[in-house]
């Protein structure tokens, strides 16, 4: 019994804090909305209602989760009425219910269906008394059918449903680590291009100079005596330049 | 134009160091997409930065690697040289830093000096005394959104004579880097650049990657 | 952006670099040329360390017509030159590779004075110091209208003239008239006084001069070398307070 009591705490504590995000989250939305509707952009828009819409999913998972008891199962009594006051009550509620008196609590504590509901429901009964056993039989015939019949197009929906989001969940994937290793060391150590570059030391660096710009021409004016040995210069260059197949990259 | 008194260029140069203008800091996220998937982060990019009107502006460039040996120190200085192969523009020369990986930091951080310079550059360094580590050419994306640079870019090895054609991917996914280059101290923009690899999620993981740390060399 | 000449000039015997730069002054506004503040080309020079395989010299150089930039010029000790403009962040870099280039403190050396402008010229009389040390007076000359030297030279010089008081040969000044590679190396027929002209070209005319200085041991002023420059700038500064006073 007592652990049972004690399951129950955990899961009110549980939905306490997880209601209190929500809350926070949806006040701070309109907070935003009240003082920044004129420069709120939409990426931030829309990540609020990420996080307001991510805290509703935790609460339903919570409720919905077996290991908790059902809360339904549970009544909760009202024990006095009163026309006064309560502070304490303004406190626990921050301000939103002044006075526990008979015209809110069927409301909060869903003690009475809605009085529309209610007027129906009454409707309903009067018809069904109406009613002779063998129409009634029919009718729950017919409705039978109807009901396995969309019951079947639930269901083939919801396996297509599932075929497409599991293809989906393979597009997701839009980046790999790997991949981000591989061109992160490639790009800052040249790994897996360092083996290429051994090949070619010579043209790798030849082609960068290959763009005939004048400022590129070796300038002689310095030294009087250089220009004889710059002459010797032309075949050392020339035989870096050939593989024609690099010059066309550069120079395009 | 007056000019009272010429400063020499080094004085400039500390002083400018010194009231922090000069961007030499860059922060750095990284991560990849599906070849795939591509398309869908382009368009997410397209409405997310700056630029949304006009279409996704395109680069192509080749970058080379270059290190000099140092006789005091065991790691090499690196240095980067990067040209863009679908326009006439000048060569870039790049340093980069050894990156710091403050846990407290949302990013990767790492010292970095950018110049822009004459297409003599590689000449100029390999005369210097850099030799070639190793080159890639990287084709894709550009978005700005206020400071930070996003590329989106696909790494392909240069093709060599003894390379297949098409065997030249360095992975069938595109690297995507948020960047931005900034002065000394200006730290909170590391978390303006997580906030917008928030946005990207889940389609693009950003994340701070010591590739040091990612195995050892080939 | 124009053609550039730059000349080294000689100061005549008996006069003090100050008294010649200030002589070149006031001939200078005497034609009408309107002062237009100060200049300063400066220049490192970085030299690999031993370890490093054969002496490589790398100069850095930084012209004050040109803020944003830095010059480089790395000579691989085997006749082969390779220039390189930068954005001024590469002088960053260059403090990255202290360990394997190092400065040669002692040989800094810059030229600085004033700046003219005269109709399209523009002239720069500066005074070279290395290490506090007066080493001679240059004078940067660039016709602004036009970029191919061969077109203009003639211009040139008949204002050099003008305001030296001097006569000037008529041949191309010796860095225009050598022969100019192609990027395969071969010679091509013309030579550089009718190559578009470039800022790098000028820095290039800057490092030749310095470089002469630099081999230059004997001061070619004996008395007041060391207070030349300071005086210079004095002049120079002084001068300007006056120019500004006539606006």
């Amino acid at each position: 019994m007592q652990r049972e009591e004690k399951q129950m705490e955990m899961t009110l504590d549980a939905i306490l804090s997880r209601l209190n995000d929500l809350k926070m989250s949806i006040g701070g939305m309109i907070q935003k909305l009240e003082t920044e509707y004129e420069i709120i952009n939409w990426p931030t828009f829309l990540d609020n209602f990420a996080i307001i819409s991510s805290h509703l999913t935790g609460l339903s998972k919570i409720l919905a989760k077996e290991v908790c008891p059902p809360l339904r199962n549970r009544t909760v009594l009202p024990l006095m009425l009163s026309q006064d006051r309560d502070e304490s009550l303004i406190n626990l509620t921050q301000g939103r219910v002044p006075v526990f008196s008979h015209d809110i609590v069927p409301d909060y504590l869903r003690t009475k269906p809605d009085p529309i509901t209610e007027q129906k429901l009454i409707q309903g009964e009067q018809k069904a008394a109406n009613l002779t056993a063998e129409v009634a039989m029919k009718q729950v015939t017919q409705y039978n059918k109807v009901v396995s019949h969309v019951l079947d197009m639930v269901c083939k929906a919801r396996e297509e449903w599932e075929i497409e989001s599991s293809t989906r969940a393979g597009i997701q994937q839009t980046s790999s680590m790997a991949d981000t290793h591989a061109l992160v060391s490639a790009v800052g150590m040249g790994k897996g291009l360092k083996a290429n570059v051994s090949l070619n030391v010579a043209t790798g660096s030849a082609n960068m100079m290959v763009p005939p710009l004048r400022a590129s021409a070796p300038m002689t004016s310095v030294s009087p005596g250089g220009v004889g040995q710059i002459n010797k210069a032309p075949s050392g260059i020339k035989t870096n330049i050939k593989p024609a197949m690099q010059v066309h990259q550069f120079t395009r | 134009m007056q000019m009272t008194q010429i400063t020499n260029s080094k004085e400039l140069l500390s002083t400018a160091l010194q009231s922090r203008i000069i961007p030499n800091q860059e922060f750095l996220l990284q991560g990849s997409i599906l070849d795939s998937a591509v398309d869908h982060l382009i368009h997410r990019l397209r409405g997310l930065c700056d630029t949304v009107d006009a279409s996704p502006e395109q680069f192509h460039d080749l970058e080379v690697c270059l290190s000099l040996r140092q006789p005091t120190q065991t790691a090499p200085l690196m240095l980067r040289v990067r040209r863009a192969l679908d326009r006439d523009s000048p060569f870039q020369l790049r340093y980069i830093g050894q990156p710091e990986l403050d846990r407290s930091r949302p990013t990767l951080v790492r010292s970095s000096i950018d110049v822009g310079c004459t297409s003599t550059i590689l000449d100029f360094l390999t005369e210097l005394g850099c030799r070639l580590d190793f080159e890639y050419v990287s084709r894709g994306y550009i978005f700005r959104k206020g400071r930070m640079k996003i590329t989106v870019s696909k790494i392909k090895a240069v093709p060599g004579k003894q390379q297949e054609i098409g065997s030249e991917t360095v992975s069938q996914s595109y690297l995507v880097e948020l960047s931005v280059l900034a002065p000394n101290g200006q730290d909170s923009i590391g978390d303006e650049m997580r906030i917008f690899a928030e946005q990207l999620k889940p389609l693009v993981q950003l994340e701070k990657i010591d590739y040091k740390r990612l195995g050892g060399l080939p | 952006m124009g053609v550039t000449v730059l000349l080294p000039y000689q100061i005549p015997e008996g006069k003090t670099g100050a008294q010649a730069i200030d002589y070149l002054t006031k001939r200078l506004l005497a034609l009408g040329a309107i002062h237009t503040g100060q200049f300063l080309v400066d220049c490192e020079t970085y030299i690999s360390t031993p370890q490093h395989g054969p002496a490589k010299t790398v100069h850095v150089l930084h012209d004050s017509e040109y803020p944003a930039s830095t010059f480089s010029i790395l000579d691989n000790g085997a006749g082969k030159q390779i220039p390189l403009v930068a954005d001024n962040l590469f002088d960053l870099l260059m403090l990255k590779m202290t360990s394997v280039y190092t400065s040669k403190k002692q040989t800094k050396i810059e030229s600085k004075g004033a700046r003219f402008e005269y109709g399209d010229f523009l002239i720069k009389l500066g005074s070279v110091t290395m290490m506090e040390n007066f080493k001679g007076i240059l004078i940067e000359i660039e016709y602004r209208p036009c970029v191919v030297l061969s077109y203009c030279w003639e211009m040139i010089r008949e204002t050099l003239q003008g305001f030296l008081g001097m006569p000037i040969a008529k041949e191309y000044p010796a860095y225009f008239s050598q022969q100019i590679m192609n990027t395969m190396g071969q010679q091509q027929i013309h030579t550089k006084q009718n190559e578009v002209y470039e800022p790098i070209d000028t820095i290039n005319q800057y490092l030749e001069s310095f470089t002469n200085y630099r081999k230059q041991n004997v001061l070619p002023v004996a008395g007041g070398a060391t207070g030349g420059a300071s005086s210079a700038q004095n002049a120079a500064a002084n001068m300007q307070g006056g120019n500004q006073r006539m606006r």
